[in-house]
């Protein structure tokens, strides 16, 4: 019984022994990695700070307007947004660097999905980033005219551009990333079929008799041949 | 870019070789009125210069209501134009269709080619749809190039109170402040410009810019300023013209020109931030009153443009305008918008509000467009302003308040040149304060 019990004890005492030769040095060394890459991104950050100052990328942002589109108050600085991304990117890099110590399926399975996910994942931001800024600027465009032009609602047809430009962005950003990729898809034709079918209809209903209201006003007019002065022909 | 003229044009020059005076009327669908102005050029030519040889060509953007055959098939009589001397050299009549960009600025380009090739010694350029022109406009735009040695004749008309208002509001004070020279009508659409000056406009190279549209006019009355040229106007009395399209897009116009004035201040902020003051530019010609076509005004729907613009644009307003302008310009919608008092801009705040666009069109240049464009509101309602402040006063009062608006400009010089280097704003800023503010700051370099 007690040679029994010594023996399960002992087991358990090799198992631990085992494990801890196996896996402490592996952490340790994990951790080392991780504070080497973690004390590396702080020096990178640093030092872009001091380098990337000097360059023209701010000037090029704010009179680019991504700038302004990301921070209203138009203080956003290129030297934060590079020095942060080369932060993360060290500490990412070394996380799954600190992880592929211990050489099991799982950290492998993490890494290379990481490693394959990262570059689509920055596309896809890339793409999204593209989709807000042309989104904002045709959006913008777009208020202004339909002021200038008198349209009822201005901010409502230019928001509605907003959200169309950049429902089109994060369809273009889930099929690059393979993300739900045929849900988006059909999203994307319900919703643009829908408005077409909805304007179509409300149209037809609604607005029948002002077109034809319009177009008799329109034949009149052109009998006439005296056409209504324009109220800023003096301007 | 070096422009080419078109195979007939140049067969034309080549033909012709040489012309002392040319005088290039643009046209696009005038073959109403064009005959006139053709008729009145052909008389100046013989005329006062009867001398010196002449060309009038016309540049043509494509009519489809044979514009160019009204041109070339418009009969000149001389018997009637009482000649003081018989001309020694004929007058030619040319008429060729642009290449390049629909726009005034495109046939500008080619008569101006015409005329280097051609050495010609000054160059009167006319639109085709005037109905007041006379053979004495001619003289006027041509005489002070060839025999005064001025490089760029600016018109000098009397127009509604309520007529002009781009350059009542924006463009004069402008041009005014920024350059020093006091052009009353730098987007006139008449002017006379010399050889040396031609040479220097070929050279440039922003031809297919705004430029080729409606910005032309200013274009070339901010390089003439800028660059040092001698610059003169002439009392040409009043401009009688067709109506301009109705479907003209406002913002559009606005756009060419506003837009035009802003690049060029880019271009030559070295030139107008050592410019103090202005100077009025020498003003030939027989100065009389003349009758006015009445102008309407619909003041109800500017204030309404201006109430949309205002529960709209904030967004785009935040971008260009300053803290404290937004401010005032907020107090004012608020005051028309919710409590239905009268529109009015006061002079600082308009002279403010354009300043701090051209700031912020050089700050934001992809927005640019976008900028320009939303001013549209705002110019309207300064005009509908400016239409209830005047509504009782005759045109020399008017033009005493337009001069008010041009001094207020002036003043805030110093805030521009601040703004434009990025520098904070002193506190409490106005076209008075400012003066005041400088004054200070001149004294305290003094005693340092």
């Amino acid at each position: 019984m007690i040679q029994t019990l010594e023996q399960v004890l002992q087991g358990v005492l090799d198992r631990l022994q085992h494990h801890i030769t196996t896996y402490v040095p592996s952490l340790v060394a994990a951790l080392i990695i991780m504070t080497g890459a973690w004390i590396v991104a702080v020096l990178a950050r640093w030092l872009i700070h001091r380098i990337v100052k000097g360059l023209s990328i701010d000037k090029f942002l704010r009179q680019s307007g991504v700038a302004y589109m990301i921070d209203r108050s138009g203080r956003l600085r290129a030297t934060n947004v590079v020095a942060e991304t080369a932060y993360w990117g060290i500490l990412v890099g070394g996380v799954l660097a600190g992880l592929s110590v211990f050489n099991t399926d799982l950290t492998t399975q993490i890494i290379q999905g990481f490693v394959f996910l990262l570059p689509k994942l920055f596309m896809a931001g890339l793409i999204l980033l593209a989709g807000m800024w042309l989104g904002q600027f045709i959006g913008r465009s777009t208020l202004v005219w339909a002021v200038n032009e008198g349209l009822p609602s201005p901010r409502r047809i230019a928001a509605a551009v907003r959200v169309i430009i950049m429902f089109v962005a994060v369809v273009v950003a889930a099929d690059h990333i393979n993300f739900a990729r045929n849900i988006f898809l059909a999203a994307f034709i319900i919703l643009v079929g829908g408005a077409v079918l909805g304007a179509s209809l409300a149209f037809g209903v609604g607005a029948g008799n002002s077109v034809r209201r319009y177009l008799d006003d329109r034949r009149e007019s052109h009998d006439d041949k005296t056409p209504e002065p324009s109220l800023w022909s003096h301007l | 870019m070096k422009y080419f003229l078109p195979p007939e044009a140049q067969r034309a020059v080549e033909s012709i070789r040489r012309a002392d005076l040319v005088v290039g009327i643009p046209s696009y669908n005038n073959a109403q009125t064009i005959g006139h102005v053709v008729r009145a050029a052909y008389a100046g030519l013989n005329k006062y210069f009867p001398q010196l040889s002449g060309v009038v060509i016309n540049s043509d953007g494509g009519s489809k209501d044979n514009t160019r055959e009204a041109v070339l098939s418009t009969h000149v009589d001389d018997n009637h134009l009482l000649m003081l001397s018989t001309p020694m050299l004929p007058v030619n009549r040319l008429s060729f269709p642009y290449h390049g960009i629909p726009g005034k600025g495109s046939a500008f380009r080619m008569i101006f080619q015409m005329a280097k090739e051609l050495n010609a010694k000054a160059v009167a350029v006319v639109d085709s749809d005037l109905r007041s022109i006379t053979p004495e406009w001619i003289d006027l735009l041509l005489r002070p190039i060839a025999l005064a040695g001025y490089d760029f004749v600016a018109p000098y008309y009397h127009r509604h109170k309520y007529d002009g208002t781009i350059t009542n509001s924006i463009v004069y004070p402008t041009i005014r402040t920024l350059y020093g020279t006091r052009i009353r009508q730098p987007i006139g659409g008449e002017f006379g410009v010399s050889a040396p000056l031609i040479a220097r406009y070929l050279e440039r190279d922003d031809w297919e810019t705004d430029v080729a549209r409606f910005g032309i006019d200013i274009w070339m009355t901010t390089i003439a300023v800028a660059e040092g040229f001698r610059v003169c106007q002439s009392f040409l009395g009043a401009k009688l013209h067709d109506a301009k399209d109705p479907g003209s897009d406002l913002s559009a116009m606005l756009q060419q020109v506003v837009g035009s004035v802003f690049q060029l201040m880019q271009q030559y902020a070295g030139v107008w931030r050592g410019r103090k003051g202005s100077q009025p530019a020498e003003l030939f010609g027989f100065r009389f009153d003349v009758g006015l076509d009445p102008i309407a005004v619909n003041l109800d729907r500017m204030t309404q443009v201006f109430k949309k613009g205002s529960a709209e644009l904030g967004e785009l307003w935040e971008m260009a305008l300053q803290r404290q302008t937004l401010q005032e310009l907020r107090a004012v919608s608020h005051a028309v918008c919710n409590e239905g008092k009268p529109l009015h801009f006061d002079d600082d705040l308009w002279a403010r509000i354009v300043l701090d666009f051209a700031c912020a069109v050089r700050k934001h240049p992809v927005a640019q467009g976008q900028l320009i464009r939303s001013l549209t509101p705002l110019y309207i309602g300064r005009v509908a302003s400016f239409v209830q402040d005047t509504r009782d006063m005759v045109s020399d009062q008017v033009e005493q308040k337009i001069e008010e608006l041009c001094l207020c400009f002036e003043n805030l010089k110093p805030y521009l040149i601040r703004q434009w280097d990025g520098l904070p704003q002193l506190a409490g800023v106005s076209a008075g304060a400012t003066n005041t503010q400088m004054a200070g700051e001149s004294a305290r370099m003094e005693v340092n």
